[in-house]
């Protein structure tokens, strides 16, 4: 005989299959949430990173300082004096404003005017720097050179800078790794959380739930069946977002190789982790919202709480975009923090360095929670002033 | 059967003062017999339905149902009855099949005697026109002869009616009080709750007044009147909760 459990939770997938809620918030959204948010961060990193197209004012000159700039692919637009370059940084049209003074026993002043508060400005500023910078130097190691001097004068103190590889070769970009935990997090709940008001406190409303609860069903397993379906949405919801993260890895449009400076290196191993990582959470989540659900008077009420709990959610899911910021990241404690332990190890995960204590710590907690909640919802849906009140 | 004695349900009020939904309540029903539960508004009727279908645990008192106590056999109550309420909805993006198909899956249905009893109550029900429409879709008679068929699917001894047709057209009322009456041929018991007493004349074999909680009278609709010597089930009915004229009013 086809268990109670299997009977309820084809019905409530099949009815969640018919729900536009579900097509779009669960699954259509995070993809291409996801692939709109990279294809943006993708495009603001790629250009800030590079002086192609950067937009530098230079009081008119004829140094030759211009030239350098134009070869260096700036955007370079001259403006008459130095005044008329203030008022377009006042009026915010300008980023920084370069007035080139004659030379000067051999030395080339540059004034760089800009607003500190507009960081459009700063970045500017700094790579007029940097080309400069570099210039200067390779001009003394010239000079150096022509006196018969050892070029390291013009460094007396080198820093030599050596990459060690961690874990798999490839791996997201420091930028991605913290936005991408934080976003598979949250959607394996905000995903749930539109279907989750329907399933107890919607049909507590539409007078469906007195009709399941007459039936020979116990109601632990009435329960359980609708938990499974929830669980499938938000895990649906939360790989949505991973789907979403391939797409834009394989189409690799614009700027996608300032995010993914090696390729989306993401293992197999790395991506089985991230799924392993998964499966509790959104199990904790659905028992979390099936509750909260349970114990609405109707799907207003349970709305309501909803919101209310999505802020306890999120703000462990938004703690893990600044924790690579911290010594937190690699601290064992981290793994006991409910949602914050998921989003850490998916980090490490998408870093090409996941680490296995965390990961099977992280798994028995969300389990445990898991658990405790699911137990809870049972215990309220044999509560009859639960379910019948209104 | 359906037996009930000194059942009483008793809530707490959010003032933590005790609400007496109901109070001592005792009838017997047999089957093949249609038995009234008859009452205002807020009288208990659907509290005791909702005892008698193991929704709600009495506070204290016996209730059985096919043979089977509510407190010590849940499960086989439920297996034991149908239940019908006008308020009662239908899942909105199922198909009407679908809808029956899933309580089929419930009460532990499958294979042939799924088969077989879906095209019963498809047939008997009229249903194959729009069996394949979203519950959504229907129009409230059909909605309603989805919820008959979902009631005797399982073919239950006992079947409980909540005010079957509150707020229903006459052609769709029809429907249903034929349908009850036919479940008392096929030998139910039935339990048909409702304050509208042209039905209860109509279909009741016995009746139950329900008011504050309390019965106030039982017996047959000729016995009660009889009993309170009044012409009409009406008079009898506000004689039996000791009706005032003028109270009503004041009520308001």
């Amino acid at each position: 005989m086809t268990s109670p459990i299997i009977v309820v939770l084809k019905k409530e997938l099949l009815e969640l299959s018919r729900d536009k809620r579900v097509r779009t918030s669960a699954i259509f959204g995070p993809t291409f949430l996801i692939l709109i948010l990279l294809f943006i961060f993708g495009s603001v990193i790629g250009s800030l990173g590079k002086p192609q197209g950067q937009k530098v004012h230079v009081v008119k000159t004829n140094s030759l300082i211009l030239e350098a700039l134009k070869k260096a692919k700036f955007n370079v637009i001259t403006v008459a004096t130095l005044e008329e370059g203030q008022k377009l940084i006042s009026s915010g049209d300008a980023r920084v404003v370069l007035d080139i003074h004659e030379p000067q026993n051999g030395q080339i002043v540059i004034d760089g005017y800009l607003d500190p508060k507009q960081q459009t400005g700063e970045i500017a500023t700094s790579m007029v720097q940097g080309l400069f910078s570099e210039a200067s130097k390779q001009g003394l190691k010239k000079f150096l050179r022509m006196n018969n001097m050892p070029e390291t004068v013009a460094e007396p103190i080198k820093f030599n800078r050596h990459e060690i590889q961690v874990g798999a070769k490839g791996g997201a970009g420091e930028m991605i790794v913290g936005l991408l935990p934080y976003l598979i997090v949250i959607w394996a709940f905000y995903g749930g959380m539109s279907v989750a008001t329907e399933m107890a406190a919607g049909e507590k409303e539409k007078n469906t739930l007195e009709t399941l609860l007459i039936t020979p069903v116990p109601r632990t397993k009435v329960v359980i069946g609708k938990w499974l379906a929830l669980s499938t949405v938000c895990f649906l919801s939360s790989a949505s977002s991973l789907v979403g993260l391939a797409i834009y890895a394989l189409a690799r449009p614009p700027g996608s190789d300032q995010l993914f400076k090696n390729g989306l290196g993401l293992t197999t191993v790395s991506a089985g982790i991230i799924l392993l990582l998964l499966i509790p959470l959104v199990g904790f989540f659905a028992s979390l919202l099936l509750a909260i659900s349970t114990y609405a008077k109707n799907v207003r009420e349970a709305q309501t709480f909803l919101s209310l709990a999505s802020f306890v959610v999120l703000m462990p899911a938004m703690f893990s975009q600044f924790i690579g910021l911290t010594d937190f990241a690699s601290a064992k404690w981290v793994n006991l923090v409910p949602i914050l332990n998921t989003a850490n190890n998916i980090r490490n995960a998408l870093l090409g360095k996941p680490d296995l204590t965390g990961v099977a710590i992280t798994i028995a907690t969300s389990l445990t929670l898991a658990a405790i909640a699911t137990w809870f919802t049972v215990w309220l849906f044999n509560r009859e002033e639960v379910l019948v009140r209104v | 059967m359906v037996r009930t004695q000194e059942l009483r349900k008793y809530f707490s009020d959010s003032k933590k003062s005790v609400v007496k939904a109901v109070d001592g309540v005792s009838f017997t029903a047999l089957p093949g017999q249609i038995f009234g539960l008859l009452g205002v508004n807020g009288a208990g009727k659907t509290t005791t339905l909702r005892m008698l279908s193991t929704v709600l645990t009495p506070t204290s008192g016996y209730a059985e149902v096919a043979g089977f106590d509510v407190a010590k056999d849940p499960a086989k109550v439920r297996a034991s009855i149908g239940f019908m309420s006008n308020s009662t909805a239908l899942y909105g993006r199922l198909t009407a099949i679908e809808m029956i198909r899933y309580f089929g899956g419930l009460y532990g249905m499958e294979g042939a005697r799924l088969k077989d009893r879906i095209d019963y109550v498809m047939d008997k029900m009229q249903i194959e026109s729009f069996a394949d429409r979203l519950c959504d879709k229907l129009s409230t008679g059909q909605k309603q002869r989805v919820s008959i068929a979902r009631t005797i699917l399982h073919d239950p001894p006992v079947l409980f009616f909540d005010e079957p047709t509150a707020g229903l057209d006459v052609v769709t009322s029809q429907t249903v009080l034929e349908f009850i009456e036919e479940a008392r041929t096929l030998g139910k018991t039935v339990i048909f709750s409702t304050h509208i007493m042209s039905e209860v004349e109509r279909l009741c074999d016995a009746i139950a007044i329900i008011h504050d909680g309390t019965l106030h009278g039982a017996g047959t609709v000729a016995g009660l009147k009889a009993e309170t010597g009044e012409a009409t089930l009406e008079q009898a009915f506000l004689r039996l909760v000791k009706f005032e004229r003028g109270q009503a009013a004041l009520q308001k």
